[in-house]
């Protein structure tokens, strides 16, 4: 395999039990430079679980997840590093509650990558106005509304030049009007050629950047298809429900 | 943005009728405790306790330089307790949540004990043991010493809860972005903490202030001590024991209005945010 072969993500055969619950059974994906990778399934299927083995905010049990071709460090300063080049955006935002919007978008830089401040505030301010939310950065995140919070998030994410970007639901906390304004966010971040792995429910947005579609359920990758595939013949009984309960929706 | 107090979150707003009989239980306690006071007072003129000899020595300088002196080293004694109180509290605090065990366990060990012990054992323990050990602190730490002590888990206790109400995402998004546990801590995890726990650490002050007043027993010379010179010199307690219960209370009520001053400004700077 040479060089520019070697997928940003690689999940080999993963394992991994909450006590008895085989919540990821043998999972096994990977996500090349500038693929955009949606993961869709049932609440409960193991999704968020998977997104978070990634950066190691969970451990796995078996199996190997290796980041540019790298396994990812087990603890200290070099499972930081490798955290810091991983973007992650939750569900429910986790701006830090204490900090203006600015600076939440300048402690880690800071803190982590050593930018000088003054470096790193133009750049946060850069970045602010990318996702449409600068005339906030002097506020604090409960300021603001949640489709705000989100574009910060993702903006603070950014400050750390990640390699790749995972998002965990990111539009399913959001008032319905507010998620349009994210999706165009991810949308862009796709087009300029960010590797992204996304847990969502969002078909339409799927439909649109998603290079592969992966749909999982109960612990496994049932299958994985282009998303026009996907959605058109899912193969599976299981996807074929799945989709009908949300297209019912 | 509107501050609710607990008072409204438990209470809904009283209607007209619930409104006059607030008012007349409020007349009915006024007038009761007049009358307890009037009774008081008259008793007092009864025993004498207005005698000019009891109160003229509060028309002189000295006097009050001397209870100034006191108050002086009782706020001294406070603070300095309080400080050390907090130092203690605080690596208590990280050491009840460190994954060692032994750690954990010495650091959980030592804030039960500072807790369940009373304070006027520990001044004891500092008055009577210490001195035999060949350390000979002055008045003023064998009095500071055991008050911070006798605090410091109760502190631990109060920081340890205030962390643990930091919710759990705060922690993943630092993690995510590659800060170390460490400097999330600081950073992200303890200054919120530091925000919920402040009235507790202010109650905590408090009570410390109000230990300080067995500095007597060490003699160290305190509000309390130089109080029970001026009642033996003027064989006057009553009086002598008004002044200084309102000088406490004074103190105290100034350092509850502190409190709630800067919670609510905490409050407030975390809902709008520094509008620069
Ligand atoms: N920390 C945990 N401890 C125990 N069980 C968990 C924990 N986190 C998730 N689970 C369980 O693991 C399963 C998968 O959860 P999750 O990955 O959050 O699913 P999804 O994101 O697809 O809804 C669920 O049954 C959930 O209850
Ligand atoms: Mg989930």
């Amino acid at each position: 395999m040479s060089q520019s072969e070697t997928p940003v993500i690689e999940l080999k055969n993963v394992n991994k039990h909450f006590g008895d619950l085989h919540v990821l059974q043998d999972v096994s994906l990977s996500v090349k430079k500038g693929e955009v990778v949606v993961i869709i399934g049932p609440s409960g299927s193991g999704k968020s679980t998977l997104c978070r083995t990634i950066n190691r905010l969970e451990t796995i049990d078996s199996g190997e997840i290796l980041i540019e071709g790298e396994p990812v460090p087990q603890e200290g300063r070099k499972l930081a590093e490798l955290r810091s080049r991983i973007g992650m955006v939750f569900q429910s935002f986790n701006l830090f509650a204490h900090m203006s919007i600015l600076d939440n978008l300048t402690l880690a830089p800071v803190d982590v990558l050593k930018i000088p401040r003054k470096e790193a505030r133009e750049e946060a301010m850069k970045l602010l106005e990318r996702v449409g939310v600068a005339d906030q950065a002097k506020k604090v995140p409960a300021q603001l509304s949640g489709g705000q919070q989100q574009r910060a998030a993702i903006a603070r994410a950014l400050a750390m030049h990640p390699k790749a970007m995972l998002f965990d639901e990111p539009t399913s906390a959001l008032d319905p009007e507010m998620i349009g304004e994210v999706l165009s966010v991810m949308t862009e971040l796709a087009s300029e050629g960010m590797t992204m792995l996304i847990v969502t429910h969002e078909m339409n947005f799927a439909r649109q950047v998603a290079d592969r579609v992966i749909f999982m359920d109960g612990g496994k990758i049932i299958e994985e298809n282009t998303p026009d595939a996907f959605f058109e013949h899912p193969a599976s009984e299981r996807a074929q429900n799945f989709l009908k309960t949300i297209r019912d929706h | 943005m509107t501050q609710t107090s607990i008072r409204d979150m438990l209470y809904e707003s009283p209607g007209p009728k619930a409104k006059k009989r607030i008012r007349f239980f409020t007349g009915l306690a006024l007038i009761l405790l007049a009358a307890l006071l009037a009774l008081v007072i008259r008793q007092f003129a009864v025993t004498g306790q207005f005698a000019e000899k009891y109160w003229s020595f509060f028309a002189r300088f000295t006097t009050w330089r001397f209870l100034g002196e006191g108050l002086l080293t009782t706020l001294e004694a406070a603070l300095t307790g309080s400080a050390i109180a907090f130092i203690l509290g605080f690596l208590l605090m990280r050491g009840k949540l460190r994954r060692n065990r032994i750690l954990r366990a010495v650091s959980t060990a030592l804030i039960e004990f500072t807790r369940g012990v009373p304070t006027l054992l520990f001044i004891y323990f500092f008055f009577l043991v210490v001195p035999k050990t060949g350390w000979k602190p002055s008045a003023f730490w064998k009095i500071t010493l055991p008050c911070a002590i006798s605090a410091c888990g109760v502190v631990a206790e109060a920081l340890r809860s205030g962390v643990n109400a930091v919710p759990r995402g705060q922690t993943e998004a630092a993690l995510s972005l590659g800060l170390t546990e460490t400097r999330l801590f600081y950073k992200v995890v303890f200054p919120q903490a530091f925000r919920f726990v402040i009235p507790s650490l202010i109650a905590e002050l408090v009570i410390v202030l109000k230990d300080t007043t067995f500095a007597y027993i060490v003699t160290c010379a305190d509000l309390m001590q130089n109080a029970k010179v001026l009642i033996s010199n003027y064989d006057a307690m009553l009086s002598v024991y008004l002044v200084v219960a309102v000088i406490y209370i004074l103190i105290n009520y100034l350092l509850n209005k502190i409190s709630d001053r800067l919670a609510l400004k905490l409050r407030r700077t975390a809902a709008e945010g520094s509008k620069a």
